[in-house]
């Protein structure tokens, strides 16, 4: 059977969960958190909808586009190592890491450059309604991706130390799950502050 | 099911596609109730995509699956009932 096409050690379809029950919970968690502050959003915008549409214009939409691309890369090397580790690569696995970590450093650098653009352009969070929403929701996803970098390290390090196999990757399928989950929330985040007017 | 390298590839590459089109949208076009339809339908398909291919919910626990789907559909429809619908939210929403 060719390597691509082998079955998940697993239980059945409709019962699996992927890596284990703590993560899912965390990630409950962090979708319930962003789906209050993204009520109010929407409430913000319906009571203030020319603030809503101006603001999309005051933010840098290279940066919201950069920061998209970095995050989808990143998953994507996730995705990548985890396949690999599913067939035993482990050093194959730790390469795919390594790039996924390298990638998403570039999420808090480039929010850094983001943040020295908005206070040069006025953008200082001071009490407009959608600067607010743009730095409530903004902030608060750094705060995950930060954890999530964390949580990178982590797995690679058990990783390297051969904690890992295609019998047992649930703790590098849970961080897998955390930081496609936190990828998602920004798929949301991006076109509603930087796109959508 | 689970994603394989080239899956997961074209997922990605769908996704980039996806993302530079919506912000071009953004930038170029006249807002309107067809642009917010268009930038939602966006963020419907491109969270499909990282729920399948990326986070591999296909054959996920089914509480799970239906409640991740579940998000990143009720928030791009959002975007339209706030589009269509604002000045009645806010009426419904004021103290």
């Amino acid at each position: 059977m060719h390597a691509a096409t082998l079955p998940l050690p697993t239980t059945p379809a409709d019962h699996r969960i992927p890596g284990n029950t703590g993560i899912w919970v965390g990630i409950y968690c962090e979708l319930t958190e962003f789906a209050l502050m993204f009520l109010v959003y929407f409430v913000a915008r319906a009571h203030h909808p020319e603030a809503f549409h101006t603001g999309p214009q005051q933010l840098s939409t290279a940066a919201g586009v950069a920061n998209t691309l970095i995050m989808l890369t990143s998953s994507y090397f996730v995705a990548r190592a985890l396949f690999a580790m599913r067939h035993d690569h482990t050093r194959r696995c730790l390469r795919w890491m390594v790039l996924a970590f390298a990638t998403g450093i570039g999420y808090p650098v480039v929010k850094y450059f983001e943040l020295r653009w908005n206070i040069a352009h006025g953008l200082s969070g001071n009490g407009e309604v959608f600067q607010m929403a743009y730095y409530y929701l903004t902030f608060n996803h750094l705060v995950h991706v930060g954890w999530g970098l964390l949580g990178m390290l982590w797995v690679m390090a058990r990783a390297a130390t051969g904690a890992y196999s295609s019998k047992d990757y649930a703790g590098l399928e849970a961080f897998a799950c955390y930081w496609h989950a936190t990828d998602l929330i920004w798929l949301m985040i991006f076109p509603l502050l930087y796109v959508l007017q | 099911m689970t994603s394989t390298p080239r899956t997961l590839t074209l997922a990605w590459l769908g996704l980039v596609v996806l993302t530079l089109a919506g912000a071009l949208l953004g930038e170029r076009s006249t807002p309107g109730i067809w642009t917010t339809l268009v930038i939602a339908a966006v963020m419907a398909i491109k969270g499909r995509l990282v729920i399948d291919h990326f986070l591999e919910l296909g054959n996920a626990h089914i509480r799970i699956r239906r409640l991740v789907r579940l998000y990143a559909c009720v928030l791009p429809a959002l975007a339209v009932i706030t589009a269509l619908f604002g000045p009645h939210i806010a009426r419904l929403t004021t103290l």
